[in-house]
């Protein structure tokens, strides 16, 4: 059981790039990870340690399958596609929000009628307003959901705000945030367990490192 | 039109030859373990009532349930479980038998998962329950079986032990409302440290140090010392010491290395009150094997009895079974028998003394013997038994 090969799924794009400094800050070997190619396994030299590149929410399939033992995945990612797994570090990069937003100006709780909600994130946002024991129709866009209340296909959205620009340039604001969002610390239930030393150490090193 | 009756649903499959022996072998290993330990076995029905899993408390969310009606247009499930239909068996059918009874189990179980998650919508388990006996000597018995379930399924297995009294009664010595209850409840679950503490700011006192202390509390033996110091009350000590004994007990049973302990093991919705534990085998990411002591279950369906049970996925251990595998479970026949048009009944008398002589068979019925030895080619067959006209046989090794 001494010194199993470990292996952290990283998401791919924005966080990658936060990850690797992390692992670089915590004195891996990162040479690899750095000019990758397009390879989708990589390893940390010395450290037994394999790195695998995926989509946010492939993170989450990885690991709760247990052929990742770590990953690195966003709140946003979690919160939509839930699964078994711990979540035991909040790595404090990656930081924005889900909000409700919509035409600036407007009020999106006047009247009766049932109100429509575009959304990439059809989960969350249903989660939301059931909490608050509301009933919506929920519209899900693939692309630029801030175009759904412009075109008047919804009456307002659900969505990723970092700084805030696309809702003002279009003439949009936030009406209130849903929830805080981070890059998370995930760890499947059995490696926990049965590589719970090493695991530890690499977490431990990770957070020091934050 | 999409061609359904090709295809099998999502979350089911068909098991084929060395996937069948492989599920069938942990079966037996397991069954053999249970009837030398004096468990008799019963078999539920697939089909029960909604209202079985539906009763005062629900452990199993209606939309994880598959559902129908009968004739009488009454709500129906296919089990989510074997432990409340043997509660149920065991409150009513069973009412009169003198405890404890012990009984196993060995059937599947159906549950609606997400889609596209590669999870088994519908999956064997094989388990024992303990209904009544000394609750302490129960226990014991329980996980030393669990034990050596986990050993027959693989024998590098890890055997973690935890209790729930601990976890609610620290939860409910907080005496927050049952909305924030619930969600401390599944940050302890998921071991999700920031959100715990966050969830906790501003709560103070024993119970608030002991709930943020729990989640990381699992690991081996050291982890009793370090427990201790959150145990507040004399109840939660007397818990701990409990699980500490059950501990040292398993280690003393030649299992040592191989228990853990994790005070956080916490199901959200589940009808556990004391020891709960879980197997764990390399190479599968889930647990592989889950129980723990049930005491008001039986009073919900009308008999007031304490019970223990646990309950091994048999396909999981069935997956890491074939992993592990060297060689194939199948294994070719050992003779061949091939007949001349019109000698067939000659060759199937054939085939019956070479049964009984204690050889397998495979009766070509080819029409060629050139078919017939290109079939024991292709399947690993060395001997072919020609049979011809007055029965004469010629024994071909190949």
């Amino acid at each position: 059981m001494i010194n199993k090969k470990i292996r952290i799924a990283l998401t791919k794009g924005r966080l990658e790039n936060k990850t690797v400094d992390l692992l670089d800050k915590i004195g891996y070997d990162v040479s690899e990870l750095r000019d990758k190619g397009r390879r989708l396994i990589l390893s940390i030299p010395g450290e037994n340690i394999e790195v695998v590149l995926a989509k946010a929410a492939d993170v989450i399939t990885y690991v709760e399958h247990g052929v990742c033992d770590i990953g690195v995945v966003g709140k946003d990612t979690i919160m939509e596609h839930g699964g078994k797994f711990f979540e035991i570090s909040d790595l404090g990069f990656g930081r924005c929000k889900f909000a409700l937003a919509g035409k600036k100006g407007s009020n999106f709780y006047e009247g009766y009628g049932v109100k429509t909600v575009a959304t990439k994130y059809p989960t969350v946002t249903r989660n939301y307003f059931e909490n608050k024991g509301m009933d919506v129709d929920i519209v899900k866009i693939e692309g630029s959901v801030e175009l759904a209340p412009l075109v008047g296909l919804a009456d307002g959205i659900v969505d990723i705000v970092e700084t805030g620009t696309t809702l003002k340039e279009n003439g949009l604001e936030v009406w209130e945030d849903v929830a805080p969002i981070s890059a998370r610390l995930i760890v499947n239930t059995v490696s926990m367990k049965l590589k719970q030393e090493r695991i530890a150490e690499i977490v431990k090193q990770i957070e020091e490192n934050l | 039109m999409k061609r359904y009756d090709l295809l099998t649903p999502e979350g089911t499959r068909d098991l084929l030859f060395d996937e069948c022996l492989a599920k069938r072998n942990i079966q037996e290993r397991l069954r053999k373990i249970f009837t030398a330990y004096g468990y008799s076995e019963v078999l539920t029905p697939g089909l029960e009532f909604f209202d079985v899993f539906n009763g005062k408390v629900h452990y199993f969310p209606q939309e994880t349930m598959y559902k129908l009606v009968d004739g009488k247009n009454r709500l129906m499930v296919l089990r989510p479980d074997n432990t409340m239909p043997i509660a149920r068996l065991a409150a009513t059918r069973l009412r009169a038998e003198a405890l404890p009874l012990k009984l196993y189990y060995n059937q599947s179980i159906f549950m609606v998962n997400p889609k596209n998650s590669g999870r088994d919508d519908e999956f064997t388990q094989s388990g024992i329950e303990i209904i009544g006996g000394e609750k302490t000597a129960a226990d014991y018995e329980a996980l030393s079986l669990a034990a050596q379930a986990l050993f027959a399924c693989d024998e590098d297995f890890r055997l973690e032990i935890g209790e729930s009294g601990i976890f609610r009664t620290v939860v409910d010595d907080l005496n927050l409302p049952e909305e924030q209850a619930e969600l401390i409840h599944s940050l302890i679950e998921s071991k999700n440290y920031p959100a715990l503490n966050e969830a906790l700011s501003g709560v103070k006192g024993d119970a608030a140090e002991a709930c943020r202390a729990l989640p990381s509390l699992f690991g081996e033996s050291e982890i009793f010392d370090v427990a201790c110091k959150y145990m507040y009350s004399p109840e939660l000590k007397e818990k701990l010491n409990y699980l500490h004994g059950i501990y040292e007990a398993l280690c003393s049973m030649g299992y040592s290395g191989k228990i853990r302990v994790d005070l956080g093991l916490a199901h959200k919705k589940n009808y556990y009150t004391g020891i709960l534990f879980r197997g764990y085998v390399e190479g599968y990411g889930q647990p592989v094997l889950s129980g723990g002591r049930y005491d008001t279950l039986l009073g919900d369906f009308g008999r007031n009895a304490a019970a223990v049970g646990f309950a091994v996925n048999v396909e999981a251990a069935a997956k890491v079974y074939l992993k592990r595998l060297e060689a194939p479970l199948m294994k070719p026949s050992d003779v061949l028998v091939y007949s001349e048009r019109g000698c067939e009944i000659s060759g199937l008398n054939h085939c019956r003394e070479l049964i009984a002589s204690g050889l397998t068979v495979f009766n070509s019925l080819c029409g060629t013997f050139d078919e017939a030895a290109a079939y024991a080619k292709d399947h690993g067959i060395h001997r072919i038994d020609v049979v011809g006209i007055n029965s004469e046989v010629t024994v071909k090794e190949v």
